[in-house]
């Protein structure tokens, strides 16, 4: 007659620290978005380049893995049930991440490999592997689990391996010992992390979160289970074949395997939004459904870029590399924390007050308003930006980045706004 | 038409008269006359489920039910592609009871429990344990008690069932071979819940299915002041509310979730 049957307990995620990570991603947001605007000449040449080395890794340490933490010191014991390990270590986490992420952005831009690329690098994977430890830890002690599980333990699985890959690159920089092209290295080194670590998060995350935002059910999962299968073959697959030569056909194959998982990734969010009972999305989904969009475009670019052989093509990889970073993570995060934040906030301050006194909405928690700007801000920027890059319009990718830039403060704006109420 | 597949709580509902029919059935569908367990409880369970869980007979117990409510079609029996059956009870007398001496046969008559609205099974089991190996338990009912062939069964009875008029007279005996033991789910249900639901008089129901976070959250708390010593807040959620639980627990409240299916779940809150 009874199904499961559980008592209360509680998993109450750290909140201090989840807004600690969260705060300096924002930030690391704002910095990257005005040191583009400044940058912006360097930008249109080739993507090997020290400041461009430098504004990637804001990007993604900076700004995408720093939200991630803090998502899934937040997200891992209500998706999971189960408490954290440490909250200990996610404070010492996040202060041995904040100087190797700083120093090896600092090392990027006057490139100074022996000083600061490589120490940082050390620092990096500390910080990575203590994270790594928590999360098993963790993990170790989940009795139910899931799909969400099963990516978030890959992703963590994904995170060292670009971690110590992107310290092997580090050593080679300062003394060259890598045998095949440093710069297929870096590929790998690059789609693992947007892949395997930052992509499988955004998954596993999003067929949890997503529904519980748009109350949908009565889907089924097959496909989420198929892209996980598809896109781990992929990556070790493609992994395995980098090592050594010749092995372009494998390497078709296995990228089409990824495509192909990312292509299922998606139709599974488009049956989710499908079974939705709440029609109407707010600004939060909004954004967040045009970065899965983009996440759509940017997976057809870097298929046609890699199997077509095009990557010799100007700026092509450039626009991909900003399909993925502002189109689909970028609009992504601004649209979950949108969700996430305001929501934290209001259990944080005004849930103990619910029901004895008058609190607010969540939607009252910032303004809808500057959020539609910041959508608009974010899809016009793309839309300037790609063009100047297929035409070579220099003043074109300056307006698209004074575009990110104002929408980068704006968004700041409404965190602060949410963190005030 | 009531149906196998059609649930309990379904049929309740659109046809409120059933339940006596239910709880004639079994005395275990007796707790359905609780109408905090009622709701609690047989949201899941079909027809067919609470005959198996009862030990009635789901062919007699759809003919009472539609029978009851004035649907009972002609063709009922075609329909369920099953011949009546004739009743066999009474007939094939076991050697030993027809030689039982008087004194060796212990009488229980349930019928006044049962008019009292109170589940006679404790009564019941306290009397069993009295009972030797050489004796024979005689249990006088106004219904057959399927489900306690079971329980008993598994303590090494076997029955013999007998009707005079309206009466059922069930002899219970022992042969000596235990039967394997297999467990009684119906008596399982009170023992699951942390949270006795019979000990509360009223229930508040709120649904919060359709709500996207936090307003379900709100609309706990605003029903919170609303629930006292004898109240049971029964929320209907459409997941566990994990973070509740933590500030429920603040205000001097628990809770308990009973997953009813995939997006379903019933919250029971209750002050501590």
């Amino acid at each position: 007659m009874i199904n499961t049957n559980s008592i209360a307990s509680s998993y109450s995620p750290p909140i201090k620290i989840v807004i600690k990570y969260m705060g300096t991603a924002v930030l690391a947001f704002v910095l990257l978005t005005f040191l583009q605007l400044l940058e912006y000449e360097t930008i249109t040449g080739h993507h090997f380049q020290p400041k461009i080395l430098a504004l990637t890794h804001i990007a993604t340490l900076g700004w995408i893995t720093m939200i991630i933490f803090g998502a899934l010191f937040q997200l891992v014991p209500v998706v999971l049930e189960v408490k954290l390990f440490s909250e200990v270590l996610a404070e010492i986490q996040y202060w041995i991440y904040l100087i190797g992420a700083a120093g090896l952005v600092y090392g990027f831009w006057v490139f100074d490999s022996k000083n600061f690329i490589m120490p940082s690098a050390i620092v990096l994977n500390a910080a990575m592997l203590i994270f790594a430890f928590n999360m098993i830890m963790t993990f170790i002690r989940v009795k139910k689990w899931n799909i969400t599980g099963y990516y978030l333990a890959a992703a963590v699985f994904y995170l060292i391996v670009t971690a110590v890959a992107g310290l092997l690159l580090s050593i080679n920089l300062y003394t060259p010992y890598i045998k095949i092209n440093h710069l297929q290295y870096l590929n790998l080194h690059a789609h693992i992390a947007f892949v395997g670590w930052v992509s499988f998060v955004v998954m596993g995350v999003t067929y949890k979160l997503i529904p519980m935002f748009t109350l949908s059910h009565k889907y089924s999962t097959k496909s989420a289970l198929g892209a996980f299968v598809l896109i781990n073959t992929g990556l070790l697959g493609i992994s395995t074949a980098m090592h050594y030569e010749n092995t372009t056909i494998f390497f078709y194959f296995f990228v089409i395997l990824i495509a192909v998982g990312i292509f299922l990734f998606l139709y599974q969010v488009y049956m989710i939004f499908k079974n939705r009972v709440r029609r109407k999305l707010d600004v939060g989904l909004e954004l967040s459904v045009a970065a899965f969009i983009f996440f759509g475009i940017s997976t057809l670019t870097g298929l046609i870029t890699g199997v077509g052989n095009l990557s010799d093509v100007r700026n092509l990889s450039l626009i991909y590399g900003y399909l993925i970073v502002f189109g689909y993570l970028s609009m992504l995060i601004i649209g979950q924390l949108h969700k996430i934040l305001p929501f934290l906030r209001w259990y944080h301050k005004y849930s103990s007050k619910a029901g004895k006194e008058n609190v607010p909405m969540l939607k009252d928690m910032y303004s809808e308003k500057v959020g539609y700007s910041i959508l608009y801000l974010m899809l016009s920027g793309m839309a300037v930006l790609t063009i100047s890059f297929i035409l070579d319009i220099q003043i074109g990718v300056l307006i698209a980045f004074i575009l990110f830039f104002t929408a980068s403060i704006l968004f700041m704006i409404n965190m602060i706004t949410v963190l005030r109420r | 038409m009531i149906t196998k597949e059609m649930r309990v709580s379904h049929v309740l509902q659109q046809y409120p008269d059933t339940l006596e029919i239910f709880i004639k059935a079994s005395p275990h569908f007796s707790k359905l006359k609780n109408k905090i367990l009622r709701k609690a409880l047989a949201g899941r369970v079909t027809v067919e489920q609470a005959a198996k869980i009862g030990g009635v007979d789901l062919y007699n117990f759809l003919f009472e039910l539609n029978k009851a409510i004035n649907q009972l079609p002609d063709n009922f029996e075609k329909m369920m592609n099953r011949p009546k059956q004739e009743e066999e009870l009474g007939t094939n007398k076991p050697e030993f009871l027809i030689n039982a001496e008087r004194g060796k046969i212990k009488e229980l008559d349930v019928r006044p429990i049962i008019d009292e609205g109170k589940d006679p099974l404790s009564t019941i089991m306290n009397f069993v344990k009295n009972i030797a190996d050489d004796e024979i338990f005689l249990l006088i009912n106004s219904f057959e008690p399927l489900p306690l062939y079971t329980v008993l069964g598994n303590k090494g009875f076997e029955h013999f069932t007998e009707k005079v008029d309206n009466t059922f007279k069930v002899y219970f005996y022992k042969t000596g071979k235990e039967h394997g033991i297999k467990e009684d789910k119906a008596n399982q249900i009170d023992d699951t819940f942390a949270i006795n639901l019979s000990g509360y008089e009223n229930v508040i129901e709120i649904n919060v299915r359709e709500l996207p976070p936090p307003e379900p959250m709100m609309k706990v708390f605003e029903t919170l002041p609303r629930v006292d010593e004898n109240t049971l807040l029964l929320v209907h959620h459409h997941r566990e509310p994990l973070m509740l639980y933590p500030k429920l627990e603040e205000r001097g409240y628990r809770a308990q979730s009973n997953k009813i299916e995939e997006n379903y779940y019933k919250v029971f809150i209750v002050k501590k």
